[in-house]
């Protein structure tokens, strides 16, 4: 049964099928005769190409004149953070908004191709395969998690993808043998780092317990918490997992209470992080004891849902260098569209921004018009530019890639819970 | 539904060809002695305090009443009609769901301020009942009873669908975002002595299930329905010549069964905060896990699983030396070990003998 079940939750029938047929799939609207193409053919195509497809010739993505430049999109629109996934879909619309309100590339309009990555590793591997299927992709924005990240970047980097994530903090997103794999959220390496330095020397806590949610994001910024307080000269005294979706946090809280530690650190998403904010309380042990979370958790969802147990708890983010007049033009155009300012969803609507930003530059760097009017984008061609790109100025700063496809500007910044609103007390930019 | 464990018919057969589990239950053995070394020599490693083991005893009594309050429907069901319904979870979601609504509208007539917040939290539990129960006949009518006379696993993958045709409803109507339970400051708190604390909520869940427990006993034994109950166990033509109503009495175990998911529902919500599309699933399953564990068909044996269960989850971690995230490994292992020394669980499976 739990097998069955699972299986039914994480993969929804048409994308399988989708999968199976990949033919059928690759989207009607953008099939070109291609009368211009020579002869498919003779040009030994990639094993991982479908075979016989006439927009595709071997490493380069043809738009037909009147087509648009289809840039897929991995958000995490529903699993366990689905405002800030909803977030991150929106702020890439407004990107995709705006470079076809400036004419798009050499006249050729884009469009966004949303997919629900879930927050999850299987289903980032569903939507890597789809993508993977579909040649009329560029490039990638996404994923949302790093979970559902880490299931997109084998397949995309296979299938000569370039993604930028937005969001995905595990430091092993990219890596030095991955050429596709970029991102403009900075890494949990600093986040982790810069956690450990405020609760070691600002707050002046000696002892601490770590718990995390078991997830690629949560248990990798953990870890690199934990390692980086133990160096500083600290005690880690337990270190406790539980899981995405859990509600009850009694038990393992209980074992942390017999070692009393001055602060918990979480390593997960909002609504976990909101429940051991609120069973702490309860526990003997943890009276005096503070909460610190993460990205993950630094979300409105949070606030609501933990409630008065949310004040005085700390929440740390992986800030861009915003830059003051480039988000409130993006604010009004993203409350225009969508009736919601974007903070009240999730933070990261900014970096998503970035990134599809990020992807188109490159794409008009190396897009080139045939004498048949149609557009040509070489795929390798298109993932050196990605990585090349530098001093692009995004919302969230000055955005230069480094070697391994770091691409964020900015710093870690450190909140407290005050009257029900986060304020910033450490860290990046604080005046 | 008699309350004499079968040992005989195809179960006999089956344990008799059953008969090399001296090398399972060796093993077994061993297993459990391996857990108990561990257990002694983590605990006295630790030296955890007592007021420690309470603690942890008062959490896991009151996860094993949540298990509690979905396995009795469970184990009702099975005892009536031999059939799993996994979709069970799933109505308690929906009943949790409900009472996240009701408590809405509590609210916001005012039923939720000072001394009248037991109105309030009534009609909000009133309100998750209604629905699941609703929701457990609407069931009952449209996706198992014209599949009755199939073969025993087709109602099992009907089950199934209904399951993920409630989770996906409530996902489409009502979102991902978690629905989050306030607690009226009636509830808020909880007994505190020394350092142990039982949530007043923990405490409801703990007592009601037990209540709830005596109460379907009660019903099962003594009742007309329950007469009704145990005949249509036995056999449904018979029970139908001596004119009884077999589909009357089916819709009313389902009502019964769903009403108390509804409850525990609306209580996990009090409880633990939050309700969502997805949050029957792990429930749902570990309550069939406690209902089997006990010996599924027996009512009183669904509230010792549960409870078995829920203690073992909460406190396995800790007296393994262990870490948290791998409780469920403890929680099927309990079922596994239970299952190899009492093939019928704990109390003994309740089964009626059909006539052939």
């Amino acid at each position: 049964m739990s097998l069955l079940t699972r299986l039914a939750l994480h993969i929804p029938a048409p994308v399988v099928a989708c999968a199976l047929l990949l033919a059928a799939c690759a989207a009607p609207p953008v099939q070109p005769t291609a009368p211009a193409q020579p002869a498919a053919p003779a040009q030994p195509a990639a094993p991982t190409e479908p075979p016989a497809q006439p927009a595709v010739q071997a490493g380069v993505v043809v738009v037909p004149a009147g087509g648009k430049i289809r840039i897929g999109g991995s958000f995490a629109l529903t699993g366990p953070i689905p405002d800030p996934g909803k977030d991150i879909r929106q702020g890439a619309e407004i990107a995709i908004d705006d470079a076809n309100a400036a004419g798009g590339v050499n006249g050729f309009l884009l469009e966004l191709v949303a997919e629900d990555g879930a927050c999850s590793g299987d289903q980032g591997t569903v939507v890597g395969n789809k993508f993977a299927a579909d040649p009329t992709i560029v490039a990638v924005t996404g994923g949302t998690c790093s979970g559902e990240t880490f299931g997109l970047k084998p397949i995309l980097q296979r299938a000569r993808i370039p993604f930028v994530s937005p969001s995905a903090t595990n430091p092993a997103i990219t890596s030095e043998d991955c050429d596709v794999c970029n991102r403009v959220a900075l890494s949990d390496a600093l986040q982790g780092q810069v956690d450990a330095e405020f609760v070691y020397n600002e707050l002046g806590f000696r002892k601490v317990a770590v718990m995390h949610d078991s997830s690629d994001y949560g248990k990798g910024v953990a870890e690199i918490f934990r390692d980086a307080f133990v160096k500083l000269g600290g005690e880690v005294v337990a270190f406790e997992g539980a899981k995405v979706g859990d509600t009850d946090f009694r038990a393992p809280l209980t074992k942390i209470g017999v070692s009393q530690p001055e602060l918990i650190f979480f390593g997960g998403y909002a609504t976990e992080a909101a429940l051991i904010a609120q069973q702490m309380k309860e526990v003997a042990g943890l009276e005096k004891t503070k909460f610190m979370g993460t990205d993950g958790a630094y979300t409105q969802q949070y606030l609501d849902t933990a409630g008065s147990a949310a004040e005085g708890t700390f929440m740390s983010y992986v800030a861009g260098d915003t830059q003051a007049d480039k988000l409130s033009a993006f604010r009004e155009k993203y409350i225009a569209k969508f009736g919601i300012e974007p903070e009240k969803l999730g933070p990261f609507h900014a970096q998503s921004y970035d990134s599809v930003l990020l992807i188109v530059e490159a794409i008009k760097k190396v897009a080139k018009t045939d004498s048949a009017g149609n557009l040509l984008i070489d795929r390798e061609a298109l993932i050196k530019a990605i990585r090349e790109t530098s001093g692009l100025a995004g919302i969230t700063g000055t955005l230069t890639c480094n070697p391994i496809g770091e691409c964020g500007a900015g710093g870690v910044q450190v909140f407290t819970v005050e009257n029900g609103a986060f304020k910033q007390v450490y860290g990046f930019g604080l005046r | 539904m008699t309350v004499v464990p079968q040992e005989h018919g195809w179960r006999a057969q089956r344990s008799n060809a059953l008969a090399l589990p001296l090398l399972a239950r060796a093993i077994g053995l061993l297993i459990v002695i391996a857990i108990l070394a561990r257990a002694v020599s983590v605990s006295l490693s630790e030296n955890y305090p007592l007021t420690f083991w309470v603690s942890q005893l008062v959490n896991g009594l009151v996860l094993g009443g949540v298990y509690a309050l979905v396995a009795l429907g469970y184990t009702l069901v099975y005892g009536i009609l031999l059939m799993i319904n996994f979709a069970h979870g799933e109505v308690m979601m929906v009943g949790g769901v409900a009472g996240f609504f009701g408590l809405q509208i509590a609210s916001s007539l005012g039923w939720l301020d000072g001394s009248a917040a037991a109105l309030g939290l009534l009609f909000a539990l009133l309100a998750g009942m209604g629905v699941a129960a609703l929701t457990g006949v609407t069931l009952e009518r449209v996706a198992y009873r014209p599949l009755r006379g199939a073969p025993r696993l087709v109602p099992l993958i009907s089950a199934i669908g209904a399951s993920l045709f409630l989770q996906y409803s409530v996902l489409l109507i009502f979102g991902v975002r978690p629905m989050v339970y306030q607690r009226p400051a009636l509830i808020a708190d909880g007994l505190r002595a020394g350092p142990v604390f039982v949530p007043y909520t923990g405490l409801i869940i703990f007592v009601t299930s037990l209540l709830l427990m005596g109460m379907l006993v009660a019903i099962v034994q003594y009742t007309r329905l329950g007469r009704a109950m145990r005949a249509v166990a036995t056999d449904k033509e018979a029970a139908a010549l001596m004119g009884v109503d077999v589909n009357q009495i089916i819709a009313l175990t389902f009502l019964l069964g769903s009403a108390l998911a509804g409850a525990a529902g609306v209580m996990l919500g009090f409880h633990n905060s939050v309700i969502k599309f997805n949050s029957g699933f792990i429930p749902g399953l570990k309550a069939f896990t406690a209902a089997v564990l006990g010996g599924i068909g027996n009512i009183p044996g669904a509230m010792v699983g549960a409870l078995v269960l829920g203690v073992a989850e909460s406190i396995g971690p800790s007296a393994l030396g262990i870490p948290a995230e791998y409780r469920d490994i403890i929680a099927f292992s309990v079922l596994v070990l239970v299952l190899i020394f009492r093939p019928a669980g704990l109390l003994g499976e309740v089964v009626v003998e059909k006539r052939a």
